[in-house]
């Protein structure tokens, strides 16, 4: 036997270990001494031995009824246990389904939201459209019924000689629209684009889809010195008109 | 001495079965009940610490590990330290005062009728009571070593010995009702 465990053995801490009072870092020793060092572990043995049979010396009649008494006591015990987590099972169940409930409502409650702001929107678009439109009709009627409003008819040149249409410019109310009569057959991949030079930039008015739209007004911004350009561009129209394919111009100067 | 019997028991303990509490009850029930009368030195309170000490034992079944300690050690520690429990919380005035009555010692045997303890007790009054209050006030009376030694006026050293001496001879002397106390506790 080492000094260690002789040392180890001599002190009181496997009395104390086998009493239940030994603190946290104590019981980790002792547990580690009797796990490694088979004499501790034969004395701690003993002791448990030792105990036992002097606490059996000790020995008294319970008295009749104790034992009824501690095992109502026990199932009461088992009962409010069981009774317990009975309640916990509930409560927790209440707030899964409470939890679940918010989540519901406040899923929905975004979602409305979200198709409210869709919703909204889109009526702010149509409304914008519908002035935008109802502008531009009143524009017309003005440009259409106005006196002062100069007529002009345009006409391709050599490259779309079927290409007709009538400006209406209007320099009081500072209007100007064209209105295409007819279109020539182009080829498959070529279409023709409006532009007008307002200040020396080209702005892109925009395409003339088909001859359906003969009936149409399209507006041309208006600019002293301005003047309305009709290309031949590649399908899908040009960023900046190429110059050398103008089929016709329209000077609204004054 | 791990026998049949208690691993049945600490299944049925830790299946939260209550069948378990009947069998702890028959077996060890009235040993507890000494330690507990011993300690708190009142048959009332006693009953009260038993009570309690059950309880615990229920509540507390999943915390034994049999690799740790014996069944009887265990019981023995919660009905222990019940009972030093209670004798705090009902006299902690007079807790200062407990003090080793060494008539106590030779009026254990009176308390229990048991008949097949009797030997027991003849055999218990063999050993020497200078080793009986040693043992007891370290198992019994929630005294360290150190604070028997201050509380028997004996010295550390002295306590030590006879704790050994003691627990050997009580062994010498037990060593041929062993089998007997044995048996009577498996039946």
């Amino acid at each position: 036997m080492t000094d260690k465990i002789k040392k180890f053995l001599e002190s009181d801490l496997l009395e104390k270990y086998l009493l239940g009072t030994t603190s946290t870092e104590e019981t980790l020793k002792v547990e580690r001494y009797i796990a490694i060092h088979p004499e501790v572990n034969k004395t701690y043995i003993e002791l448990q031995d030792n105990l036992e049979i002097f606490a059996k010396l000790h020995a008294m009649d319970t008295p009749d009824g104790l034992k009824n008494k501690i095992l109502d006591r026990v199932k009461a015990e088992k009962k409010s246990h069981s009774k317990f987590y009975r309640y916990i099972a509930v409560a927790c169940s209440l707030a899964f389904l409470f939890a679940a409930a918010s989540f519901f409502f406040w899923n929905q409650n975004k979602s409305l939201k979200e198709e409210n702001t869709i919703v909204n929107n889109k009526m702010k678009t149509i409304e914008d459209n519908m002035k935008q439109q109802l502008e531009d009709v009143r524009n017309q009627f003005i440009v259409l019924n106005n006196p002062k409003t100069k007529r002009y008819n345009v006409k391709g040149n050599t490259k779309a000689k079927e290409l007709k249409a009538v400006a209406y410019i209007n320099p009081v109310k500072k209007l100007s629209y064209i209105n295409v009569k007819n279109i020539p057959n182009l080829p498959e991949d070529k279409c023709l684009q409006m532009w007008a030079e307002v200040d020396g930039k080209m702005i892109n008015i925009g395409i003339i889809k088909d001859i359906s739209d003969k009936d149409k007004l399209l507006a041309l911004p208006y600019g002293d010195n301005a003047v309305g350009y009709i290309t031949i561009e590649p399908k899908g129209g040009n960023k900046t008109p190429t110059v050398e394919n103008i089929v016709a111009n329209i000077s609204y100067a004054n | 001495m791990s026998t049949l019997l208690e691993k049945h028991i600490v299944e049925l303990l830790q299946d939260r079965d209550e069948k378990a509490i009947s069998l702890l009850y028959d077996h060890y029930g009235d040993t507890l009940f000494g330690v507990a009368n011993k300690v708190v030195r009142n048959e009332e309170l006693a009953q009260d610490v038993l009570q309690e000490s059950f309880v615990k034992i229920w509540k507390k079944a999943d915390s034994y590990d049999s690799s740790k300690a014996k069944l009887f050690t265990w019981l023995f520690r919660i009905t222990r330290n019940t009972a030093i429990d209670k004798l705090r919380s009902v006299n902690t005035k007079s807790d200062k005062e407990i003090q080793i009555d060494v008539s106590d010692v030779y009026n254990l045997g009176t308390e229990s009728t048991k008949p097949e303890l009797m030997d027991v007790k003849d055999n218990l009054n063999k050993l020497e009571p200078k080793y009986q209050i040693v043992l007891e006030a370290l198992f019994f009376e929630g005294m360290t070593q150190q604070e028997a030694s201050e509380e028997l006026n004996i010295p550390l050293g002295t306590i030590k010995s006879r704790l050994k001496i003691g627990l050997r001879e009580l062994k010498k002397i037990y060593g041929s009702t062993t089998l007997t106390l044995l048996i009577i506790f498996l039946l």
